[in-house]
């Protein structure tokens, strides 16, 4: 961990733990479209591990498959110990594992703690459902001050934040986000990715989908780069961030500004 | 990007309002039009809309829930009326029930009637739904659309059921007398007791669906499968049961309706196909697909042919809720209430 990333993110101890998610020799795509050839990607626990990629070379096909709403056609992908590419979505989320949408996929005619409220919809108890949505509230305070208001009302950034805390709710162990960033500005973005840091402090594996790369790289210990379906380069991210053919094809081959 | 509630263009209001007006006029300069029969129109109107309105509501919710229009619900209000009916000449012939209740016999009957059409027609639905529908609609890629192969299933799925019916209960019209009470003079009309109980009953269903789905978790988690099912999936909601339950709740509303029409028509083979072209009518003018919106069309589509029928003219009774339909969709093509706008990613 780089001393610029405690700076930036708040302070970060990686532990060390085993692999919580493995994909192997994933194939996989849509219809008769096939998208993934074959990816292999590695999580270990409690640690952030970043995705990263041009549009339209599978990194959301990894996440959708990863959480079951499209099938894998070939290879396995392995969570905490058990092969998950056949269960059904639901049972993924029952598992554990939990992917956190981008901001516009929340339900837009309910209120804010609704949304919330399913998030939680696998859980049993009522006072782990209040449980975790003074956590989430504890996250993002903002979401406290717009507990009753419609999630069509919220502004960009909160509706992130609500995607994440829904995200949240069902007590997951390991939450995979897809392109937090997208479409917001810079100091929110910031803020978004400081309260991922503060996940994974708090005991969580995280996955980052992003094509932020920069902002990416500061934050996850780890990175993978995906390119026509298989992963084309991996390695810690600080070594990527100055990896010559990162930088060429996603940082737009100026040095990283670190 | 987001749900809306569409009130309606100002313009769009004024043109339909002045169609209101005129129409009012010419009822009102009907020599039949008195007090007394302003009375009778409504008791039997409201009473006919809720029946609408009930059918229109599943068809409504398995619009937003499943993305499909169902052309087979007739047939399943027409089962539910088969069922209570047969439920009640089981009970018909009960010595001991009416030994234990002699004052409320016909009363606790009527609702065990209700009960078994409520519950056969919902678990029939859900049979329907997995095994002829499911199979389709995963073709189609999703558990929603499979283009136009849904409605052409629809429709033989409504060819099917009238022919089963037709082997089990032969086309005669059959009477459900129900014992409810006295007919009341509402008017200077003489009405069963059951047009108030069609629209004490409806009522009820239709606030306890409002209830079901804004206040259980189940409801809940209904509303999200209607919304998005990949996002439902993602929170770990089981969106094929889900499904199959939507499907099944419509039903079972439809079949509440078929009960409780029959003690005052009478139950027939052939009593789904107008109920269903009519429910349809209720639902555009209400806005197809919005669930508050199917109860009001339905009680406009029922007062409207119900006094159209009275101070216009008798014999085109079927008639006029097409012509409503039609009227609306030039006018306010939404209905009443818009649709509830969603874009899908």
């Amino acid at each position: 961990m780089s001393m610029t990333n405690s700076y930036i993110f708040g302070k970060s101890e990686k532990k060390i733990g085993g692999y919580l998610l493995k994909i192997n020799q994933l194939i996989s795509g849509y219809g008769s479209v096939q998208i993934l050839n074959g990816a292999n990607m590695k999580v270990e626990k409690q640690s952030i591990v970043a995705l990263l990629g041009g549009n339209g070379t599978g990194k959301s096909t990894i996440l959708r498959a990863a959480s079951g709403l499209i099938r894998s056609w070939k290879g396995t992908i392995e969570f905490n110990g058990e092969q998950i590419q056949n269960l059904p979505a639901h049972e993924i989320v029952g598992r554990g594992l939990v992917q956190v949408t981008q901001g516009k996929d929340v339900f837009p005619a309910m209120s804010v703690t609704e949304n919330l409220k399913l998030g939680g919809f696998i859980l049993k108890s009522k006072q782990q459902l209040s449980d975790n949505l003074e956590k989430v509230y504890n996250y993002f305070p903002r979401l406290n001050e717009r507990k009753d208001q419609l999630a069509a009302t919220l502004s960009g950034g909160e509706l992130q934040m609500l995607c994440i805390g829904r995200g949240l709710m069902s007590n997951p162990k390991m939450i995979m986000l897809d392109e937090p960033s997208a479409a917001l500005a810079p100091q929110i973005v910031l803020d978004i990715f400081k309260n991922i840091n503060r996940i994974r402090q708090d005991g969580l594996t995280v996955l980052v989908v992003e094509q932020n790369v920069r902002m990416a790289l500061l934050l996850a210990d780890y990175g993978y780069v995906i390119k026509d379906g298989v992963i084309n380069v991996e390695g810690d991210s600080k070594k990527l961030m100055y990896d010559e053919s990162v930088k060429e094809s996603y940082l737009g081959g100026t040095k990283a500004n670190v | 990007m987001f749900n809306k509630l569409r009130i309606g263009k100002k313009g769009e209001n004024i043109i339909f309002g002045t169609f209101v007006l005129l129409y009012i006029g010419w009822c009102v300069n009907s020599p039949d039009m008195n007090i007394e029969s302003l009375k009778s129109v409504l008791t039997i109107g409201l009473s006919v809309g809720i029946i609408y309105g009930l059918v229109a509501l599943g068809i409504s919710l398995i619009y937003t829930g499943l993305d499909v229009v169902n052309f087979s619900h007739g047939e399943f209000f027409m089962i539910g009326a088969f069922a209570g009916l047969t439920m009640f000449n089981l009970l018909g012939n009960q010595d001991w029930i009416f030994n234990i209740f002699p004052d409320a016999y016909g009363w606790i009957i009527y609702v065990v009637c209700l009960f078994t059409a409520f519950v056969s027609m919902g678990l029939f639905g859900v049979f329907i739904e997995r095994v002829f529908l499911r199979p389709l609609t995963k073709k189609g890629g999703g558990y929603t659309v499979a283009g136009m192969g849904i409605i052409i299933c629809g429709f033989g799925l409504s060819v099917v059921l009238i022919n089963v019916a037709y082997l089990i209960w032969n086309p005669v019209a059959k009477p459900f007398p129900a014992e409810l009470g006295l007919p009341m003079e509402i008017g200077g009309l003489f009405l069963p007791i059951t047009y108030i109980w069609m629209i004490v009953v409806g009522l009820s269903v239709a606030a306890g669906l409002w209830f079901f789905l804004n206040k259980t978790k189940m409801g809940l988690g209904i509303r999200a499968v209607a919304y998005s099912k990949d996002v439902s999936n993602l929170v770990g909601i089981n969106v094929p049961l889900y499904i199959s339950i939507i499907f099944g709740i419509a039903c079972a509303i439809a079949g509440i309706g078929g009960t409780l029409v029959g003690p005052t028509y009478q139950v027939v083979v052939f009593m789904g196909y107008i109920i269903l072209m009519k429910a349809f009518a209720a639902a555009v003018v209400g806005g197809f697909g919005n669930l508050p919106g199917a109860i009001v069309g339905g009680f406009t589509v029922g007062i409207f042919e119900t006094a159209s029928s009275f101070y216009i003219s008798g014999s085109h009774k079927d008639l006029y809720a097409f012509l409503l339909m039609i009227v609306v969709l030039m006018i306010k093509p939404t209905g009443f209430f818009g649709v509830q706008v969603k874009m899908k990613a």
